[in-house]
């Protein structure tokens, strides 16, 4: 399937941005004393084949439609890798999804023990936070707006986000829960907050703020329900990222429909962009939309 | 002898603590409303509303205003977050995959109440609310935006892999080892304990607009004190009963762990944290000794306290 327009190629374009995003991670976290945390940190954050779709949405945002400079971006661009990378080493642990794989080779866990990779997880939420404060330029990006990048990603991972994504999909729902509730949580927040983050670090307030407040939460939800399309109709055992499935609650048709309307919801907030901003500027955040549509991966 | 002479006869340091506590333990309560989901609030609020002593935060509010800061509105979120990471670190650090405790301040540990996945996910949660806390609530009209970030990077940087987690990470790899000397028993216990403290107290001096140099001091005292308050932990664990320490006593033998009385003995220890309590009180000699009453008070109280 094609998920290139003729002036943007999707593809090329993360491509890129993943190898330089690797080598930023890679700088990172040195292995330093004790190594055994940071050998466990780093395999998990450096992961051969990870998407690295939090720093692109970020970049995306923050450069690409807004304008700022790549260095501007790239310290909170692989933070939310960080986050990222430490709520999937959490979620992983025996007593949480009990996952012996992700991406096709041994989770954290397997490799280091339930133990390091604990305390993995805890080290990489602070570890992120500290790259943030102090590897944004302060001449690119003022220092309120750090604290204001700080406080989203901290809420985004936090008992009103992400926390509670993992909670609902645990079964630990405490009234009636809503599977698209528990892919919001647990997905839309991480897409969210890329989204928000790039557009704080590339000025945009208000109005422009919500609006890719809402494209983001959208986007991150109908990757997870294409997943969940593309588990149902191959096989892909490895997969084991949620265990709440719009598919299996609602059957494929539903299902299909749901990604339609969130696509259609997506592209409304896109055009909203396109209006402020230009086409050309939105070509990478619109490029998301058809590639998870359009994707077979 | 100069140390003791410093302490002000006037200051009543039980009213102290108790006013400070309550106003921390208010503020703590505020910061973690039972919302929605239920379960994962209750969780974080069961054990960080437990009723610890708040060494952190008061560490924290004392050294605002010995710097000159005389309203505790603008280092308390700074002091909030330090108990919130303190909270998620013994909710981690009790996990059966760690520690593996069942008692904590007398009462069942978080995972025993709550099951191990939510108290993963708790002290996850109180871990973010921490640096939220800092960021969002320390209050942006009164304290410019690079204090209250130079608090959050002291912050991360107390609690991660140069601090914080690295005490864990190198105790861990220690426990059952006959071969742990005094300076890695010291490695593990500037990072495990002293960093949390010394984040405490820098962060209340930096938020309270306190120089580099006043600064610095602090930095001092702190890792003092919470050289300081291992050293009495390991000494308590083998003179007291769990009933007076609230948590489970003789751990440290049982598990044949290393501690200052194993390799100093049990008074040389008690020596050992003689000296640290003079050395921090030392730090302060240049501070107004009636504002510098409640940390010279904090320190002889972690050093003389029974659980």
């Amino acid at each position: 399937t094609s998920t290139s327009t003729p002036s943007f190629d999707l593809r090329v374009y993360w491509a890129e941005l993943i190898t330089q995003i690797d080598a930023q991670l890679s700088k990172s976290t040195p292995i330093q004393y004790p190594e055994s945390i940071n050998e466990s940190m780093r395999y998990s954050l450096l992961c051969p084949g990870a998407k690295r779709a939090p720093p692109v949405m970020c970049i995306a945002t923050a450069c690409d439609l807004l304008g700022a400079t790549q260095e501007a971006a790239y310290p909170t661009a692989c933070a939310l890798e960080m986050v990222h990378a430490a709520s999937l080493v959490h979620d992983d642990l025996p007593c949480m999804d009990a996952a012996p794989l992700r991406r096709g080779r041994p989770t954290n866990h397997s490799v280091f023990g339930t133990e390091i990779a604990l305390l993995a997880g805890d080290a990489l939420f602070p570890h992120a936070f500290r790259h943030i404060a102090s590897k944004t330029p302060y001449d690119l990006v003022s220092e309120e707006t750090i604290l204001r990048v700080i406080t989203e990603i901290a809420r985004a991972v936090g008992s009103k986000g992400m926390a509670t994504g993992q909670l609902l999909d645990l079964g630990h729902n405490t009234g009636v829960t809503d599977v698209m509730e528990v892919l919001e949580r647990k997905f839309g927040e991480m897409a969210e907050c890329s989204a928000v983050c790039g557009g704080l670090l590339g000025g945009a307030e208000g109005e422009v703020l919500e609006c890719l407040r809402r494209y983001g939460r959208v986007v991150g939800v109908l990757y997870q329900v294409v997943d969940d399309i593309l588990m149902e109709e191959g096989d892909n055992g490895e997969k084991m990222r949620s265990n709440a499935s719009v598919v299996g609650a609602y059957g494929m048709e539903r299902a299909l429909e749901i990604m339609e309307e969130l696509r259609v919801k997506a592209k409304t907030e896109i055009n909203v962009l396109s209006h402020r901003f230009g086409a050309q500027r939105v070509l990478a955040l619109d490029s998301f939309v058809d590639f998870a549509v359009g994707r077979d991966d | 002898p100069a140390a003791s002479a410093q302490q002000p006869k006037t200051f009543d340091f039980k009213a102290y603590m108790a006013e400070k506590a309550s106003a921390v333990n208010a503020a703590l309560d505020a910061a973690v409303p039972m919302t929605y989901p239920e379960k994962l609030h209750e969780a974080m609020r069961y054990s960080l509303l437990a009723g610890g002593k708040r060494v952190r935060p008061m560490l924290c509010l004392a050294a605002a205003s010995l710097v000159g800061c005389d309203d505790d509105e603008i280092p308390i979120a700074s002091a909030c977050a330090t108990e919130m990471i303190h909270t998620m670190s013994l909710i981690h650090d009790d996990l059966p995959c760690m520690d593996d405790d069942d008692l904590r301040r007398g009462v069942p540990t978080n995972h025993r109440v709550y099951g191990e996945d939510v108290a993963i996910l708790a002290g996850d949660a109180l871990l973010a609310l921490a640096f939220h806390h800092v960021a969002d609530a320390t209050p942006a009209n009164r304290v410019p935006a690079s204090r209250t970030l130079r608090a959050v990077v002291e912050l991360s940087r107390c609690v991660g892999t140069e601090g914080l987690v690295a005490g864990q990470v190198v105790d861990l790899e220690m426990t059952g080892n006959e071969k742990v000397g005094i300076e890695k028993l010291e490695y593990i216990h500037l990072h495990k304990t002293a960093a949390l403290l010394e984040a405490a107290v820098v962060m209340g001096a930096i938020v309270g607009g306190g120089t580099d140099a006043q600064v610095e001091k602090l930095r001092k005292y702190a890792r003092c004190v919470g050289l300081l308050f291992q050293v009495v932990d390991d000494i308590l664990d083998v003179t007291k009963s769990s009933e007076e320490l609230g948590k489970t006593a003789g751990k440290d033998l049982a598990t044949d762990k290393t501690t200052y009385p194993k390799l100093l003995g049990l008074d040389k220890s008690k020596e050992f944290a003689e000296e640290l309590n003079a050395d921090a009180k030392l730090q302060l000699a240049d501070f107004d000794p009636d504002k510098a009453a409640p940390l010279i008070f904090l320190s002889n109280y972690i050093a003389y306290r029974q659980n």
